[in-house]
């Protein structure tokens, strides 16, 4: 898998560029729009990511270029700005999705495998982490054999971590995927969260599946990396 | 009828004025009126008089004064032409004095005698009970050194008349020539004026959302043209601040969101490093927390920018308070039942308002974690909307440590914290309340707070209800 990162902050492309290749992909780099589009011409990639704000040929203008010319490969905007209105412009002229900063690396790390395996993959119905069990049909939770109830919140919480184990997610992205924006600032609900759910699936057992990293937020099961 | 309005206020100056003047002029009139119909009518008796003495008192001396009463009554009959004739001599002996006129319009007998002059001719207004004589007096030389007096006069009664006529007539005409000036200026000022209501209507509807609208400019020439130039120019001033302001928003949030992102994501990076020692590893959490801290900040503040520059809300649509208010509630719950605190919500009716639904969530969120956060384990927060008139009430009590009274008036601050040491633990930058108060600017709600410390605090926001709800209110109740 080939991704190019066209990003004019050079500090945030070196990071982006170590954490994808972290995840074994092959990746490009150009700092400006015209050596993006030079890059984007020349070779034939799995997926692009696109800073609106650069120097030289506009995000904008490079998204609509590339779209002109293969109309196939995902593109994943990056932007600093977040007016609605401008988000729905990008997605109209061809970008597939859209993430503003300041973000975090895990989201970035998700959203680049989700447009990867786009329409390819199906969703497993039953995700495991260990020996829990989540089936996201029934919506039932089980671990060690053992049913386990939940609130509809609390199964939300789990099954956004197993659907990524090992993944370490901040708690604005919990919020934002589990809640919605209205409760962003209200971080400690998550907390909150979190202790009631390990009191349900992590207190009756020996070994702990939630991991808490401070500063960064929380996942389900060992980092696989590590 | 608006009293004070421009168009009432000059129209009634103008009245008023127009009615001073006419009155004044109209009591001029009469005044120069009374004055030259007397004038003339004294002019008149003296002629009389003169005539009267030149035929009369020629004659004396040959037929004595016997004969004068004869004479004048035969010749002048006064009585029967309303007239007064009085003649006398020099020392006052009346000779002849005419009879009570047929009219009645006065006693010659009660006429007082004229004053002593040695004016040949003399004209005075006499006042008596039955009303006034105008008389005119001549002098006149007897041949010997004697000499006469012949008086001749004639009540006002005519020329009283006469000017009550005409004050009669003014009575009438100058109340409607009033009301037809009146009028008249009523309808030359509204239509000077319709241009103003065009401009204010228009000025009414110009908002940060549409700063690129214009007043219309109506090309008269008029101080009404360049008073709308003038605001035209100042709209445009406005709206290039607008935009600067916009510009500064987009920029900042460039140059700060991204130097934070590289911050974030180096540290992440090293923070998931398993081999690192606890030490090191509390440093980088703590610094991702500060991280944390200031993302929310600059997110917070940017927000605030925003709200102030009256970003467009492309999602305003029409909800239901109530349901928000108790979804939410739903939401948070946890929160409270963490501190063994007791949510309650009062909601009897659905209460329409419009807006943009998440920000309202928001505020909603933002006060009940307020309370949550300054309400002690076990105790009790309510939640009630209510319409009052045509507005939704929305009110957030607590029983919780509530907030000095000196602090009361900032509490809607950006920054502002009543106690440093305490709020700073429960965690937020002193955001919370402005963006509250900001996004409720935008609805056109105003939220305000009042609080008896150790006792709670009560949060009230008061938001028009959507358009076309009034009539439901009165079929509620």
């Amino acid at each position: 898998m080939r991704i190019l990162i066209v990003e004019d902050e050079k500090k945030l492309c070196e990071l982006i560029e170590r954490a994808l290749k972290a995840e074994r992909y092959a990746v490009d780099a150009a700092p400006d729009g015209s050596a993006g589009w030079g890059l984007a011409e020349s070779y034939d990639y799995d997926l692009i990511i696109l800073d609106l704000m650069l120097p030289g040929l506009s995000g904008t203008e490079l998204l609509r270029r590339i779209r002109r010319r293969n109309h196939q490969v995902p593109i994943l905007i990056l932007t600093a700005k977040d007016a609605t209105e401008e988000k729905v412009q990008n997605f109209e002229a061809g970008a597939d999705d859209y993430l503003t900063k300041p973000f975090a690396f895990a989201e970035l790390l998700i959203r680049v495998k989700a447009l990867l395996r786009r329409g390819s993959v199906s969703r497993a119905s039953v995700l495991r982490v260990g020996d829990l069990e989540v089936d996201r049909l029934s919506q039932h939770v089980k671990r060690a054999g053992k049913r386990i109830e939940l609130t509809p919140k609390e199964y939300a919480l789990l099954e956004y971590l197993a659907a990524n184990p090992g993944r370490v997610f901040s708690r604005t992205m919990i919020i934002e995927h589990v809640w919605d924006q209205s409760f962003e600032g209200l971080t400690n609900i998550v907390d909150v969260y979190v202790r009631h759910l390990r009191g349900k699936i992590d207190d009756p057992f020996p070994t702990k599946l939630i991991r808490t990293v401070r500063g960064v937020g929380y996942g389900l099961g060992e980092n696989p990396d590590a | 009828m608006n009293t004070r309005s421009l168009s009432f206020r000059l129209v009634a100056w103008y009245a008023g004025l127009l009615t001073i003047v006419f009155v004044a002029l109209g009591g001029l009139t009469l005044i120069l009126l009374r004055h030259y119909l007397e004038s003339a009518l004294l002019d008149t008796q003296v002629r009389r008089a003169r005539q009267i003495a030149d035929t009369l008192m020629a004659a004396v001396a040959r037929t004595g004064e016997a004969a004068v009463p004869g004479e004048i009554e035969d010749l002048y009959s006064p009585e029967a032409n309303d007239r007064f004739i009085r003649i006398a001599r020099a020392d006052g002996t009346v000779i002849y004095v005419s009879g009570k006129p047929r009219d009645g319009s006065f006693e010659p007998a009660a006429v007082p005698a004229a004053p002593a002059s040695r004016d040949p001719i003399l004209v005075r207004k006499e006042n008596l009970r039955t009303g006034s004589l105008l008389i005119g007096a001549v002098t006149y030389p007897a041949g010997d050194s004697s000499r006469y007096r012949v008086e001749v006069g004639v009540s006002t009664e005519r020329t009283d008349q006469t000017v009550q006529q005409v004050l009669l007539l003014l009575a009438i005409a100058l109340p409607i020539a009033v009301c037809v000036a009146v009028s008249g200026g009523f309808v030359l000022v509204r239509r000077a004026l319709k241009p103003v209501d065009a401009l204010s209507a228009k000025a009414a509807q110009i908002t940060q959302l549409n700063p690129s609208e214009r007043l219309p400019v109506s090309r008269t020439g008029d101080e009404l043209e360049r008073l709308s130039v003038a605001l035209n120019q100042m709209i445009t001033r406005l709206e290039e601040a607008i935009q600067s302001s916009k510009r500064f928003v987009a920029d900042a949030s460039h140059e700060l969101r991204t130097p934070l992102t590289v911050l974030r994501g180096e540290l992440e990076e090293l923070a998931q490093d398993a081999q690192l020692r606890e030490h090191t590893r509390e440093s980088l959490g703590s610094m991702l927390e500060e991280v944390d801290r200031l993302s929310e900040v600059v997110e917070s503040l940017l927000a605030l920018s925003k709200l102030d520059a009256g970003e467009a809300n492309a999602e305003w649509v029409r909800f239901d308070l109530a349901e928000l208010v108790a979804s939410t509630a739903g939401q948070i719950s946890l929160l409270a039942e963490d501190k063994a605190i007791a949510v309650v919500c009062e909601a009897p009716q659905p209460v329409p308002v419009e807006g943009d639904r998440a920000r309202m969530k928001q505020v909603v969120v933002n006060l009940l974690d307020n309370a949550i956060k300054y309400t002690p384990r076990g105790g009790r927060v309510l939640l009630r909307i209510t319409r009052d008139g045509a507005q939704a009430v929305l009110e957030v009590v607590d029983n919780g440590v509530g907030i000095p009274a000196e602090a009361l008036p900032h509490m809607f601050k950006r920054f502002f914290r009543v106690d440093n040491s305490r709020s700073r633990d429960q965690g937020g930058a002193g955001l919370g309340l402005s963006i509250v108060k900001s996004i409720c600017a935008a609805h056109g709600a105003q939220v305000d707070v009042t609080s008896i410390p150790g006792e709670g605090s009560c949060f009230r926001v008061r938001q028009p209800l959507a358009r076309g709800t009034s009539a439901d209110v009165i079929a509620d109740s």
